[in-house]
């Protein structure tokens, strides 16, 4: 480890040839922008990713876990040329707060599945497809194998996928490269542990203060 | 050659054969209404009888008066009120029903203005009844079976009626050298024939003509009453008391000027079938000729530049009813891919087909496809539609294609303050670009039930966004369908946040439908943020147990 060191300070300015992979990530900056200043900066691609999977564990409703996502679904919904599909949520996604928040509730495509295997193929359709700019899915308890080709999907469409799931996943692989546990904490705030991201270490908790 | 060909005008002229229903009126209205009585009927318009049948004649019923006289005549009368679109309608099948017989079909709607006018001295003219047009001449030798031509004529006049009286019609049938001349000989009731046309026109009353109330009245001043009195006149007078258009109509009736008429055409539809060798019991197997049948029925799109919503397959085994497997595309389609890809995920979702004999493809209506958006010649203008984002229906249509129409759903706002009732789902069609947002582009998309659409064009957008920011705190993410009961011990625990915020109304919906909550925002324990409300309607004796607080969505 310190012979890496050594080389690291020694090539310093001189050109590439190694570099770490944090240094790296600094540089991209292709992501979707998460509206949570200190929540970009945490992240690769400075954003949410673009053409990726990002999981979300959390096990309570009503934490702020679509308030973390609804600043840039807006953003999409505004720009972007694309479907906003949820599959399977587990209550209605209600219009009117949807357009408060500035999200096009003509661009959400609500998809109800009667089977597992149902809800994984319209998760790997919605995602690969190309015209969805996210995709938001619950698929509750789904092995490593599954999330592959989610996110294999996902590269493939260019879409923003996020999987909510319970805490308790977070032990678990996963193929998703960037994922975040969700903590309620009291006025308007969340907790955002980094369990997984790419480029860098699992990081500290970030303090969020959610829009109201 | 003395045969009765020769009595026929021009053995090479046309022969044109009118159908006309004098009842055409009575018998849609008997088919939309049925009622088995042969009593006394009419049919009316705007108050006044337009035409009696035979026992309401009887009883004095004329065609003109008013309804209540008709009334005050016979108690028991049946009254009709005529439908010109239905009959339009109506005489559009029959003319389908004549193609059958020829390949030159046109309609006949009585053009002249025969309304009843209130000071008119002269009694009103009958009703003109609409007719069915047939060129006859080229079918003369498949139907009369080598017959010569005055019989083969008189066997296709016979097969033309029994089809008619077959669709519950009684039509009147004539045949002429002209399509008038046919024309008022079927509506005189004088089964003319071409040998004897000339004679049996001369007698043609004039009301059976299209000519117009004044001008029937200005000729029955003249003391002209026959179309043969008429004709025996000299066309340059004729032309200079009349208008021209009298002349220039006598001149297509007697055939000295041509009568071009548009001929209908049935609807085109695509059929088509495959026949398989061997029995197919595998879906895979079907796949083939389903690809042949789909880019056949793509090039016959393309080639009419339509495109179609709705494929039909019917699998049939070698006895025994097929099955019957819809594909319904969100837009019309005019792509064999897009064809066959869905026909496979309809296939693998299909119950067991058995073995297949023979694959036919139909289509539901095809409709024409709008054409290629045009770039960037002209700017779109503020009103006009943003143009659909290219394959967003495509993904409706996959998910569609396996989970079912009713499991792909948008959102929409409705304008209602009830929070059940403030949102809706919408089939999803297209789906706009968004640097022009706006819902104007589906007019038929209106609320179907609740309330009216908003309005959500660019600037409305916007706008709404910030009038519903305004609401925004105390309007969740999450919305349960039904709200959860709250236990009262729970609710002590909640730290409440916002509120009471009085939601009352639905004085217009069924009873239990009727709300009056307090809503709040409280934090729970957990520091989730829950949206409850407070049951505020009066209790009843037998609801004292009702529970007081519900959960009604989440903050997410």
């Amino acid at each position: 480890m310190a012979a890496v060191e050594h080389l690291l300070r020694a090539q310093a300015g001189a050109g590439p040839g190694l570099w770490r992979a944090r240094e790296f990530a600094r540089r991209a900056s292709r992501g979707i922008a998460t509206g949570y200043a200190a929540l970009d900066a945490a992240l690769y691609e400075r954003g949410w990713p673009r053409g990726g999977l990002a999981e979300l564990l959390c096990d309570a409703h009503g934490i702020g876990e679509l308030r973390l996502l609804t600043p840039a679904l807006a953003a999409l919904s505004q720009q972007g040329d694309g479907w906003i599909a949820w599959v399977d949520p587990p209550f209605v996604p209600y219009a009117p707060a949807l357009q408060a928040a500035g999200v096009d509730p003509a661009k959400v495509l609500l998809v109800r599945t009667k089977s597992r295997s149902e809800q994984l193929w319209a998760l790997e359709q919605a995602l690969g497809h190309g015209t969805c700019c996210a995709v938001l899915g619950w698929p509750g308890e789904a092995n490593f194998a599954a999330l592959r080709r989610l996110l294999l999907a996902a590269r493939q469409g260019g879409a923003w996928g996020s999987l909510f799931r319970p805490a308790s996943a977070a032990g678990q692989a996963s193929a998703a490269e960037l994922r975040l546990r969700l903590i309620a904490k009291p006025n308007n705030c969340l907790q955002v542990a980094i369990v997984k991201r790419r480029g860098d270490w699992p990081a500290a908790a970030i303090d969020l203060c959610l829009a109201p | 050659m003395n045969t009765p060909c020769d009595q026929l005008p021009g053995a090479s002229g046309t022969i044109w054969l009118a159908a006309c229903f004098p009842a055409l009126g009575f018998e849609v209205g008997q088919s939309a209404a049925p009622s088995a009585t042969d009593g006394p009927a009419v049919l009316a318009e705007d108050g006044r009888v337009l035409q009696a049948n035979a026992a309401a004649r009887q009883a004095g019923i004329k065609a003109g008066i008013t309804l209540a006289a008709a009334h005050s005549l016979v108690a028991e009368l049946a009254c009709w009120q005529r439908d010109a679109a239905a009959e339009r309608q109506r005489l559009g099948q029959l003319g389908l029903a004549g193609y059958r017989y020829s390949s030159r079909v046109s309609l006949a709607w009585p053009t002249a203005d025969r309304r009843f006018k209130r000071r008119a001295r002269a009694a009103p003219a009958p009703m003109l009844p609409a007719a069915v047009l047939l060129e006859a001449r080229g079918s003369l030798r498949l139907f009369g079976q080598g017959q010569a031509d005055a019989a083969a004529l008189a066997a296709l006049l016979g097969k033309v009626a029994a089809r008619f009286r077959g669709l519950g019609h009684r039509p009147q049938l004539a045949a002429a050298a002209t399509p008038l001349a046919a024309l008022a000989l079927a509506r005189t009731g004088l089964e003319g024939l071409p040998g004897n046309a000339e004679a049996a026109l001369r007698q043609v009353p004039l009301a059976c003509l299209d000519l117009s109330a004044q001008q029937l009245e200005r000729l029955a001043n003249m003391g002209l009453r026959r179309l043969g009195q008429v004709l025996a006149l000299p066309a340059a007078e004729l032309g200079s008391r009349f208008q021209p258009s009298l002349v220039d109509y006598l001149h297509r009736l007697t055939g000295r000027k041509a009568d071009p008429r548009p001929h209908i055409e049935p609807p085109e539809r695509f059929r088509a079938s495959a026949q398989l060798l061997l029995a197919a019991v595998d879906s895979g197997t079907l796949l083939l000729p389903m690809r042949r049948l789909a880019e056949q029925l793509a090039r016959w799109l393309a080639a009419r530049r339509l495109g179609t919503s709705l494929l039909i397959w019917e699998l049939r085994p070698l006895a025994g009813p097929g099955t019957v497997l819809p594909v319904r595309f969100a837009a019309p389609t005019a792509d064999a891919a897009a064809f066959l890809d869905l026909s496979r995920l309809r296939l693998e979702s299909a119950p067991d087909l058995g073995e297949v004999a023979s694959i036919a493809l139909r289509t539901g209506p095809a409709t024409a496809m709008p054409l290629p958006p045009a770039a960037g010649l002209w700017e779109r203008l503020p009103g006009e539609a943003a143009p659909a984002v290219p394959g967003a229906v495509a993904l409706v249509d996959l998910l569609a294609a396996r989970l079912g129409g009713e499991a792909i759903h948008t959102l929409a706002l409705q304008a209602d303050h009830r929070p059940e009732h403030a949102w809706a789902h919408r089939p999803p069609r297209t789906l706009q670009s968004a640097t022009h947002p706006t819902g104007a582009a589906h007019p038929t998309d209106a609320a179907p039930s609740k309330g009216a659409a908003l309005p959500s064009s660019a600037g409305e957008f916007a706008m709404q966004t910030q009038r519903l920011s305004a609401l925004a705190c105390s309007r969740p993410l999450w919305l349960l369908p039904t709200p959860l009961p709250v236990a009262e011990r729970q609710a002590a625990a909640f730290e409440f946040l916002a509120g009471p915020e009085r939601i009352e109304t639905g004085w217009w919906d069924a009873a239990d439908l009727r709300q009056r909550r307090d809503y709040f925002v409280v934090a729970t324990p957990g520091q989730a943020h829950w949206w409850i409300f407070r049951d505020c309607r009066p209790r009843h004796g037998d609801e004292a147990h009702r529970t007081l607080w519900h959960l009604h969505g989440y903050f997410a």
